[in-house]
C-alpha cells in the first residue's frame, strides 16, 4: 500500500496501530514503523497529524533500541556461557552445535 | 509429514496470473490467472508487444491522443512490467537454489511422504516406478481439482469468511511452521546454537508481521518481500517431500491442468476470475503478488473509469488517478512463483551441475516473457505456467542427457570451443 494515497488521518491511525501493536513482543513491527514512516515524519512539510505520527515513530525507535540492547545482551551472554551452563544450556539450545563441548 | 489441505489449496488457487478485474475497467490486474489486457490499437502497430498495455476501453477512450506518443507509452509501460515480473521471480528462485545447495537438509530423501503422492516409487524397477508416479499424479491433481472447484462454489456462493478463515490458516502455517523448520535446518548446516528464547522471538516476529503486511495493510516493497518468501518456501517443502519422477510429471500435469482450468469456458479458475469482475471485487490477498506501476506513466491515461485495487485485500474503490498506480500492474498468483521455483529447485538438487540450473532458470525467464506477451495480444486471464514450464522441462532433461555429457566430455579432453 502506498503512504501517498492515503488521507492523514488513516495514516495517524495506521502508525498508532503499528506503536501499539509493537508492544506484544514485536520490536520488527516497530522496526517496520520507524523505516516507513520516517518520511512522513521528519521529511515532508508539516501538516496537522504529523506531530503525532512523530512522536509514535520516536516513541517505536526508542522501543526498538531498548529490545536491540536486551536482545544483544541476552544474545551474547547464551553464546558466551552456554558450554559451561551444561544441562541448562542444553534444556535452553534449540540447535547444539557439534563438534564443541 | 502431512501438510494440511488449506496449503494445498492455496497454492493451487495461486497458479496464474491475475487478470483485470473488471471488463470495463482499463486494468492490468489480473485474478488468478496470468493476463494481460491489451491495446488493439498497439497491437496494429507493434508486432512485437513487450508488456501490457491498456485494456480496450482505455484505449477508445484514448483515441483522440496522438498515437506515437501513446504507442511510445505503452510500450515503455509495457517492457516495465515484463522487467518488474522478472526481478521477484528470479529472487525467488535464487533462495530456493541457494537453499538447495547449501541446506542439505531439502534434498535428503525421507521415508515420510505427503500424503497426497501415496504410491512409493521403487527405484528397481522403471516400470512400476514410472507407473506409480503417473499414479501420484493423479491422486495431487484430482485432490488439486476438487479444491479449486470447492474454492469456485464458495466463492460464488460469496462465503468470504470461510475462504479467508482458509487463507489465513494457511499463511500462518506457512509463515510459522514450516520457517521454523526452515531456521532449524539453516541452524543446524552451519552449526550455529540457538537458544530458544532468541527462536521464538525471531519466528513470532517473523510470523506476526507477515501476517499483518499480507492480510491487512504493510508497506508494498514488504509485503512483496513475505509473498517472495512464502513462495519459497513452499517451494522447498514440495522439492523435499515429492519423490523423484512424481514431481517432474506433477509439473507437467499442473501446467496442463492449469491451461484447461484458465481457459476452458466451464473452468474453475476462469470461473473464478469472471465472478470477481462480475462483482468488481479484488481477489483475496495472499494469493497474487502485484506489481505497482509508475505513476507517471499512469498518470498520462488519465481519464479511465475508477478500479478496484485488487491488489492485497484492499476492497476500497480509487478514484481514477489514485488508482492507476497500483492497479496498472499485472498482477502473477503466488502458485505460478512456486511451481517456478519448484522447477529450478529440482534441476539444482538433481541435476548437479550449474548448467542445469541456469538452463532452467533461461528457460522459465523466457517462458514468462512469451506468456506476458500473449497476455498483451489477448488482455484476458492466461495460466503462466504452461509456456515457462514446458520450456523449462524441455531445457532441464536436454540438458541433463545431452548437453551435460557432451561439456563434460570436452573439458576431458581438454578441448575448448
Amino acid at each position: 500500500m502506498n503512504l501517498e494515497r492515503i488521507p492523514n488521518e488513516e495514516k495517524l491511525s495506521l502508525c498508532r496501530r503499528y506503536y501499539l501493536g509493537g508492544f506484544a513482543f514485536l520490536p520488527f513491527l516497530w522496526l517496520v514503523n520507524v523505516l516507513w514512516f520516517f518520511r512522513e515524519a521528519f521529511l515532508k512539510p508539516t501538516y496537522t497529524e504529523q506531530l503525532q505520527i512523530k512522536s509514535y515513530v520516536k516513541k517505536s525507535a526508542l522501543g526498538l533500541i531498548v529490545w536491540v540492547a536486551v536482545l544483544t545482551t541476552w544474545i551474547t551472554i547464551f553464546q558466551h556461557f552456554r558450554a559451561q551452563w551444561g544441562e541448562v544450556g542444553d534444556y535452553l539450545s534449540f540447535t547444539i552445535p557439534l563438534g564443541t563441548a | 509429514m502431512n501438510t494440511s489441505d488449506s496449503e494445498e489449496d492455496s497454492y493451487n488457487e495461486r497458479s496464474a496470473l491475475v487478470q483485470s478485474e473488471s471488463p470495463t475497467i482499463p486494468s492490468y490486474n489480473q485474478d488468478h490467472d496470468m493476463s494481460l489486457p491489451q491495446e488493439t490499437d498497439s497491437k496494429r502497430r507493434r508486432p512485437v508487444s513487450s508488456g501490457l498495455d491498456e485494456p480496450g476501453p482505455v484505449e477508445r477512450e484514448r483515441a483522440s491522443t496522438p498515437d506515437g506518443e501513446e504507442e511510445e507509452l505503452t510500450l515503455k509501460y509495457g517492457a516495465k512490467h515484463v522487467i518488474m515480473l522478472f526481478i521477484p521471480v528470479t529472487l525467488c528462485m535464487v533462495v530456493v537454489v541457494a537453499t538447495i545447495k547449501s541446506v542439505s537438509f531439502y534434498t535428503e530423501k525421507s521415508s515420510q511422504r505427503l500424503i497426497y503422492t501415496p504410491f512409493e516409487e521403487d527405484p528397481n524397477s522403471v516400470g512400476q516406478r514410472l507407473l506409480n508416479s503417473f499414479l501420484n499424479t493423479i491422486v495431487m491433481i484430482s485432490v488439486i481439482v476438487v479444491m479449486t472447484i470447492i474454492l469456485v462454489v464458495l466463492y460464488k456462493y460469496r462465503c468470504y469468511k470461510f475462504i479467508h478463515g482458509w487463507l489465513i490458516l494457511s499463511s500462518l502455517m506457512l509463515l510459522f511452521w514450516f520457517s521454523f523448520m526452515y531456521l532449524g535446518e539453516v541452524f543446524k548446516t552451519y552449526n550455529v546454537a540457538m537458544d530458544y528464547p532468541t527462536l521464538v522471538m525471531i519466528i513470532w516476529n517473523f510470523g506476526v508481521v507477515g501476517m499483518i503486511c499480507i492480510h491487512w495493510k504493510g508497506p508494498l516493497r514488504l509485503q512483496q518481500a513475505y509473498l517472495i518468501v512464502i513462495s519459497a518456501l513452499m517451494a522447498l517443502i514440495f522439492i523435499k517431500y515429492l519423490p523423484e519422477w512424481s514431481a517432474w510429471v506433477i509439473l507437467g500435469a499442473i501446467s496442463i491442468y492449469d491451461l484447461i482450468a484458465v481457459l476452458c469456458p466451464k473452468g474453475p479458475l476462469r470461473m473464478l476470475v469472471e465472478t470477481a469482475q462480475e462483482r468488481n471485487e479484488p481477489i483475496f490477498p495472499a494469493l497474487i503478488y502485484s506489481l505497482p506501476c509508475n505513476l507517471d506513466i499512469a498518470r498520462a491515461q488519465e481519464g479511465v473509469e475508477s478500479e478496484d485495487d485488487a491488489a492485497q485485500g484492499g476492497r476500497r474503490r480509487y478514484s481514477a488517478e489514485e488508482d492507476l498506480e497500483e492497479d496498472r500492474g499485472v498482477k502473477l498468483g503466488l502458485g505460478d512463483f512456486i511451481f517456478y521455483s519448484v522447477l529450478v529447485g529440482k534441476a539444482a538438487a538433481t541435476g548437479g551441475d550449474w548448467n542445469t540450473t541456469l538452463a532452467c532458470f533461461v528457460a522459465i525467464l523466457i517462458g514468462l516473457c512469451l506468456t506476458l506477451l500473449l497476455l498483451a495480444i489477448f488482455k484476458k486471464a492466461l495460466p503462466a505456467l504452461p509456456i515457462s514450464i514446458t520450456f523449462g522441462l524441455v531445457f532441464y532433461f536436454s540438458t541433463d542427457n545431452l548437453v551435460r555429457p557432451f561439456m563434460d566430455s570436452l573439458a576431458a579432453h581438454q578441448y575448448y570451443i
